[in-house]
């Protein structure tokens, strides 16, 4: 692999003072060389996520003894010559509104009830774990996937591990903790409005939204029906689609998973994009006057380097895109506040501090309001459908900005501020976010390539094909320094 | 023409909440925010007549 040596001395800075870290397909390469064992990867592994989660908070729950167990499992099957294929031996991360056998599902909340899900595993876990992964533990997650950290609540507050100061962004905080510190190798999230995508974006890796329905999503507790999506979160782009192929495919405990036949995605990533047409839309995505210029620049800089490998690009309008992103909020509110009311009602002061404002958004729209809001979504939808007739992918910026610092976020001001996620909910199409370089101060920068519905393979290769020219995605935090502080 | 704060009055009546006083200014951004994500969608005339992405099938 070719790298790109443009990046910045605090970026690079960042990556000589690293710990070695593997991606999937490198672990995977690893363990069938006999370089490394899975209960050796995975005892690492376990021991640096106990050390740091008190700084970084990754995890609500490390089952590092049933970890152990699944590792020793998956080296045993290797010296018998069984090979369940690439994640066997892999240590992920499971968001922790995801139910899993052997752990509590806790939604980060005091309010779930605590045998919800018990002594299961989700479709998309159990296909995990008869790929042979190995499972860390139950990741963080904002309060049912929505809210922001009520430190008051008992459950582990997450830090972004480029600077602990700033948010490592939400829903999927932990796993997205724990592929940029090193304490998983891959894991999963779930995305409503940006939650794969917000944390892969100032963690500074890839995570990809999948098509609505492509991954089954019973097992998981919901945040809002026609917009929830479960997505890897790795590394790579190459890794996400190890992930995914594991992952994806119809299922029948959920209604609205879809009977699509399932590529080897990985196969499929060979680099060449010749010929492939990209989309910009420049209005509210790339002319927005909260989107920082260093964001912009990074993606066009991006979007340059794929038309060097034979892509052409053309900037474009996608109309309504500001109210679109208010649809999807206002659809994500009233939804999320059905499956809440009555515990809003009876138990308000078990939610959150933050949680509980933002659920009880939901009572404050009407019936006309959400049937609106799907009137727009089927215009909206329809709007987009029409310029990927012209285009093979969109690509925006991930997020307007980098990080922010936790103390200057204000969450009634995420109703009001851009956002470029949410409209591929609305939508149900497949999005994923990448790195693209680094700010002027060291924090993580991202990309966000869109493809039509089921094009997982297509996004996930242009993805690919960046990421065979650029180091951006292999670049990690600084995590020894948190050690100290965890000491 | 009733204030913000008398509208949410009403409101949390009718849905039940009763936020101690200490949630009683993040509830009322919330609901001025989100009163006005609902004028904001009813301003897309063009979303008038479509169909709402709401489906249902009949089935036995």
């Amino acid at each position: 692999m070719s790298t790109d040596l443009s990046m910045n001395s605090s970026a690079a800075d960042a990556a000589s003072h690293s710990h070695k870290f593997l991606t999937i397909a490198d672990a995977a390469a690893a363990l069938r060389d006999g370089s490394i064992t899975s209960v050796a990867l995975t005892a690492d592994i376990v021991e640096k996520a106990t050390a740091l989660n008190p700084a970084l908070g990754a995890y609500v729950t490390i089952t590092g003894d049933a970890a152990l167990a699944q590792a020793a499992a998956a080296d045993v099957a290797f010296a018998a010559g069984n090979d369940f294929g690439p994640l066997q031996g892999i240590p992920l991360a499971i968001k922790d509104i995801i139910a899993m056998k052997g752990a509590g599902t806790t939604a980060n909340s005091r309010v779930l009830d605590p045998a919800w899900g018990a002594g299961t595993d989700a479709p998309v876990v159990a296909r995990l774990r008869a790929a042979g992964s190995v499972f860390v533990g139950k990741s963080t997650t904002s309060e049912f996937a929505l809210g922001m950290p009520d430190a008051s609540k008992g459950f582990p507050v997450p830090h972004n591990p480029w600077d602990v100061e700033r948010t490592p962004a939400g829903s999927s905080s932990g796993t997205g903790i724990a592929v940029a510190a090193g304490l998983a190798l891959g894991g999963l999230g779930t995305d409503t409005g940006g939650s794969v995508r917000g944390p892969a974006c100032v963690n500074g890796h890839t995570g990809l939204k999948v098509t609505f329905g492509r991954v089954p999503k019973s097992g998981v507790v919901p945040l809002a029906f026609s917009l929830d999506s479960i997505g890897p979160m790795a590394r790579s782009a190459y890794d996400c689609a190890l992930l995914l192929e594991v992952m994806a495919g119809y299922d029948a405990s959920d209604p609205n998973a879809a009977d699509v036949e399932v590529p080897k995605y990985s196969e499929l990533l060979n680099g060449d994009i010749d010929g492939l047409k990209i989309g910009l839309p420049i209005p509210y995505f790339f002319d927005h006057d909260q989107l920082e210029p260093e964001v912009r620049d990074a993606v066009l800089s991006g979007v340059q380097q794929l038309v060097g490998m034979g892509a052409t690009s053309k900037e474009m309008a996608l109309p309504y895109a500001a109210e679109a992103k208010d649809a999807n909020m206002l659809i994500l509110g009233a939804e999320a506040y059905a499956y809440h009311r009555n515990n809003l009602v009876n138990r308000w002061e078990d939610y959150g501090n933050l949680t509980r404002p933002t659920l009880a958004r939901g009572a404050f729209y009407t019936a006309a309001d959400y049937a609106q809001a799907s009137r727009f979504r089927s215009m909206w939808s329809a709007e987009v459908a029409k310029a990927f007739e012209h285009y093979d992918v969109l690509i925006t910026p991930s997020a307007p900005s980098p990080a922010q610092l936790v103390k200057d976020m204000d969450p009634s001001q995420r109703l009001v501020q851009p956002s470029y996620t949410g409209h591929w909910n609305l939508t149900g199409l497949p999005a994923v976010a990448i790195p693209s370089g680094f700010t002027a101060s060291g924090l993580p920068l991202s990309m966000q390539i869109i493809g039509k519905p089921f094009a997982e393979a297509t996004v996930l290769k242009v993805a690919d094909a960046l990421q065979r020219v650029t180091n951006w995605h292999l670049l990690h935090p600084p995590v020894e320094t948190l050690y100290a502080t965890a000491a | 023409m009733h204030s913000n704060e008398e509208k949410l009055a009403v409101v949390l009546e009718m849905s039940g909440i009763t936020p101690p006083a200490e949630d009683q200014e993040a509830i009322l951004r919330a609901f001025s925010t989100g009163r006005e994500l609902s004028k904001l969608i009813f301003s897309v005339a063009q979303a008038r007549y479509e169909e709402p992405a709401l489906i249902f099938s009949a089935r036995v």
